[in-house]
């Protein structure tokens, strides 16, 4: 298996992958977010496939046409929600869907030489270093913000209230994360395409939900979630030919969730755990 | 209207007059459609906040000790390398409202009281001299609520302005120095006992007719009005 180049571009990418995706999918989770995140990976569809028919299959068009087409729904949709009487997830829900669709037509109707099965479900198999660099820059950006950007997001995610009291600019925090998680799908896209890019970001992080008691014990644990699903859904669609790796990652990812949600601390065992604990407590409402 | 500093002011009013949203006018997080809000010296790093729960995520991956140590955010520099978390002030102010026997434990197994203390103990670590406390008597017991009232007299006794929004008339009269009345479009500010007048609490759509009675005899009892 090592002795493929292909193998081995392919554990290093998604070895990066896994490590930049990690905090960025915690804390998609804890801001309850998931869904959105989603929907991003399908919004930025259309400036990755309008700079691909413009300037061919270059890293840099691919970073700036995604970047601006994730930020443009994003913000679209804030300004909707705020103005209009349609919610947020509404909004976005509408937007990425238009987005996805514009996508799919333009890359259709410029008989595009990339087929829309890589565009739907990446080419782990097929990186170049161009790809790699740009995982690293991804990697290296989201780690590198992080440090700064943790204690910050750690408060507006838990008391969103006392932040905003406490911060000089709060919104600063805010868009900086959506601009990792842009960037973090972007990396994704790459490698395991638009409709498995959330995989890594959202099972390793609900997973690891299941048996962390601190912040740093959620992100500790996606890492090495997402690690392992990565390298075993790797060696997976390598023993079985034909099978798809990104796909195949994604199911390693989610057995390792239900598998936490079953024995982790937090998982079914604190349910029960719970419930024999209200027993226990005497009741202290007189009857009405 | 003027605080001096030191103050212990209520803010009162029915629901939805706007406690909450003059609380966050004052702290800068909303903009005021109108007037101005002038503080003495530079805002932040001074004011400790205590929101209504609405907004906070119990569930968040936290150890009692974090949240305790979230006080001490603005203070606490990017290089530094000083842990909050396993301080001796921590430590104190855990003590003061009685809960160093939870200090590891993640914040999600808190009741509404212990949860309410654990935020009391971030305002301890805060030290601020500009204390916010929105409603911080909702939703817990008699026995956390008396810890609790304790603490904010002797952040009164220590010279620290306290704004807090509550319902409790009683306490109101007994130990603030200063009340204002929100609702029906008006605001009343002023010494309690004269604030609190039933006149004012029927207009501004506090009290209904018949319970008005009782704070009048209230104010009596405590001696702040002559029977009328």
């Amino acid at each position: 298996m090592w002795g493929y180049s292909f193998m081995r571009r392919a554990f290093a990418a998604t070895t990066v992958l896994s490590v930049s995706m990690a905090p960025v999918g915690a804390f998609l989770v804890l801001r309850r977010l998931s869904l959105a995140g989603e929907a991003m990976a399908h919004a930025i569809t259309p400036g990755i496939v309008i700079a691909f028919v413009f300037t061919g299959l270059s890293v840099t068009s691919l970073l700036v046409g995604g970047l601006a087409a994730g930020m443009a729904v994003a913000t679209l949709s804030a300004v909707l929600s705020r103005t209009t009487i349609i919610r947020g997830d509404a909004s976005l829900a509408s937007f990425y869907l238009i987005a996805l669709a514009l996508g799919i037509f333009i890359l259709s109707a410029a008989g595009s030489a990339v087929p829309l099965r890589s565009f739907l479900f990446g080419s782990i198999l097929g990186l170049d270093d161009e790809s790699l660099l740009l995982l690293g820059v991804v990697a290296t950006v989201t780690l590198v913000s992080f440090s700064w950007l943790l204690r910050p997001l750690i408060m507006s995610t838990c008391d969103p209230a006392f932040f905003e009291s406490q911060a000089t600019r709060p919104w600063v925090t805010d868009q900086a994360f959506m601009v990792l998680l842009v960037l973090n799908l972007l990396g994704a896209f790459k490698t395991m395409g638009t409709l498995m890019a959330v995989g890594l970001l959202i099972l390793p992080a609900t997973a690891a939900r299941c048996w962390a008691v601190s912040i740093t014990g959620q992100i500790g644990f996606g890492v090495v979630f997402s690690l392992v699903s990565s390298w075993l859904g790797l060696c997976i669609s390598y023993a079985f030919p034909d099978t798809p790796s990104g796909p195949a990652i994604i199911l390693v990812a989610g057995f390792i969730f239900l598998l936490s949600t079953l024995v982790g601390p937090f998982g079914f065992g604190r349910r029960i755990r719970l419930r024999s604990f209200k027993a226990d407590k005497p009741q202290t409402r007189a009857p009405v | 209207m003027d605080v001096p500093a030191g103050t212990m002011l209520a803010v009162l009013g029915a629901n939805g007059s706007g406690k909450s949203s003059f609380i966050k006018a004052l702290l800068g997080v909303l903009s005021p459609l109108s007037g101005e809000v002038t503080w003495p010296h530079q805002k932040t790093h001074t004011v400790a906040y205590l929101a209504q729960r609405t907004e906070f995520d119990q569930l968040f991956p936290l150890r009692v000790r974090d949240l305790i140590a979230m006080g001490k955010w603005r203070g606490t520099r990017f290089w530094s390398r000083r842990s909050w978390a396993h301080s001796d002030e921590l430590l104190d102010a855990a003590a003061r409202v009685d809960l160093q026997g939870v200090l590891n434990e993640p914040m999600h197994i808190l009741s509404g009281g212990q949860l309410q203390r654990a935020l009391f103990a971030r305002v301890i670590m805060q030290d601020a001299p500009f204390v916010f406390l929105d409603e911080p008597f909702s939703a817990i017991d008699e026995k956390s609520e008396r810890l609790l009232q304790e603490l904010i007299l002797e952040w009164r006794e220590q010279g620290r302005t306290v704004v807090l929004a509550i319902h409790d008339l009683s306490a109101v009269l007994r130990h603030c120095d200063a009340a204002l009345l929100l609702g029906e479009g008006r605001a009343t500010f002023g010494a309690p006992g004269e604030v609190l007048t039933a006149q004012n609490l029927i207009d501004q759509g506090y009290l209904s007719r018949d319970r008005a009675a009782w704070i009048v005899d209230h104010q009596v009892s405590l001696g702040l009005q002559r029977s009328a």
